[in-house]
């Protein structure tokens, strides 16, 4: 399956610009060191030990752009973001997909997150998905910040469900964004009985 | 004057209007040619019988009502029961191939091509683009509307924000009706007027 619209030249704060596009299984390696770099902090939010090889050997795997959809971001030939929808085409939940996203240090609070975030929030539009969740420590205000101007939400807090590298529990939040009013929007204009169609 | 005539049969819910809606829309507002829309539609939101009927043509269009047509497109087997007969000969059919069995109430000439517009759409997402299938199968084929009339038609008519799901539907749609016209000895009549 071939993604289309990419790759995406996007423009940073500053103006630093990243090409964002789908990650494909040469990135392996550049996406390894990606995550090998960031500091123990911020690896600490991550589900996964991304230090670890085997992780890297199943992420790789897994990739077909039909349940695992990774998109990475590029600034002159250095991966420095990287994000992953991921979904299910069976199921009471083929509806939701749940977006992850990691950015480099030298690249946070500068909108990258965001446009990680817009390329697949869009992109799970496009699919036809009507949901899409992200899961927030309650201490990691910009990323919260960031999700919110894409249309998420809190929908549910999970209290002391982490623990910092400090040993502190803190909150995770689930924040959700429900898009399923534009399919119903959709439902409506094929409906075929309204005489107001096409206004 | 040169004028195309087009109906669009199915069912409630198909979206079978605004498949007219958008061939007509993409045809005058978007080809600079002329063209009407004239919709029936049962009182129940889903499952009733409807239809669109659409003319197209070089010059204003004084009766817009369509009783033979050139293009038949059908989405539900009850349409195509009840409007096949209708189709001139030599005309164009485009139908749902895994809803519609064709037979041979078909008038002499008629050219029938099939697409499984349901199966398709729900593999781009959402059963709910069938008809934007339809509209892209019926641009490939007949070449009655150009395919950028088309994009802009169904990119102007859609709830936004579901745009790129209706574009990639439009797109397998026309593809489609493409590749089925280019390994088909069969072209489209000569009343029709490439957009």
């Amino acid at each position: 399956m071939k993604l289309e619209g990419f790759p995406q030249l996007v423009s940073l704060q500053e103006g630093t610009r990243v090409v964002i596009r789908p990650m494909e299984l040469e990135d392996g390696e550049a996406v390894f060191e990606f995550f090998g770099a960031l500091p123990e902090e911020d690896r600490q939010y991550l589900r996964n030990d991304v230090t670890s090889r085997d992780w890297l050997e199943r992420f790789v795997r897994s990739i077909d752009y039909d349940t695992v959809i990774p998109v990475v971001a590029e600034h002159e030939g250095t991966v420095v973001g990287n994000a992953t929808l991921y979904r299910s085409r069976h199921g009471w939940t083929k509806h939701v997909a749940e977006i992850r996203i990691a950015v480099a240090r030298p690249f946070q609070h500068k909108g990258l997150g965001t446009a990680l975030g817009r390329v697949l929030v869009r992109h799970a539009i496009g699919l036809g998905l009507e949901k899409m969740i992200v899961h927030v420590v309650e201490n990691q205000i910009a990323a919260k910040r960031a999700l919110e101007k894409l249309g998420f939400r809190d929908e549910a807090v999970l209290k002391g469900h982490v623990k910092d590298i400090h040993g502190i529990k803190r909150n995770l939040l689930v924040m959700s964004n429900d898009v399923s009013h534009l399919w119903e929007a959709m439902a409506e204009l094929v409906a075929d009985y309204s005489p107001t169609i096409g206004g | 004057m040169d004028k195309t005539e087009i109906r669009v049969g199915g069912l409630g819910g198909q979206g079978v209007i605004l498949c007219g809606m958008i061939i007509g829309k993409a045809a005058s507002i978007f080809d600079g040619k002329h063209a009407t829309l004239i919709q029936a539609f049962g009182p129940e939101a889903r499952g009733s019988a409807c239809s669109a009927q659409v003319s197209v043509a070089d010059e204003a269009i004084g009766y817009p009502y369509v009783k033979n047509p050139d293009v038949l497109i059908v989405m539900s087997p009850d349409a195509y029961t009840q409007f096949a007969p209708q189709l001139k000969p030599g005309g164009v059919l485009l139908y749902e191939n895994e809803l519609i069995k064709v037979d041979d109430r078909l008038p002499a000439g008629v050219k029938a091509f099939g697409i499984p517009a349901t199966r398709l759409a729900e593999e781009l997402g959402r059963k709910l683009v069938l008809n934007i299938v339809m509209t892209g199968f019926f641009a490939g084929v007949t070449g009655l509307v150009s395919s950028e009339a088309a994009e802009r038609a169904v990119k102007s008519s859609v709830p936004r924000g579901t745009e790129d799901l209706n574009l990639r539907a439009l797109h397998r749609g026309y593809e489609y009706g493409r590749q089925i016209l280019s390994t088909s000895e069969l072209e489209a009549p000569t009343t029709m007027r490439r957009g």
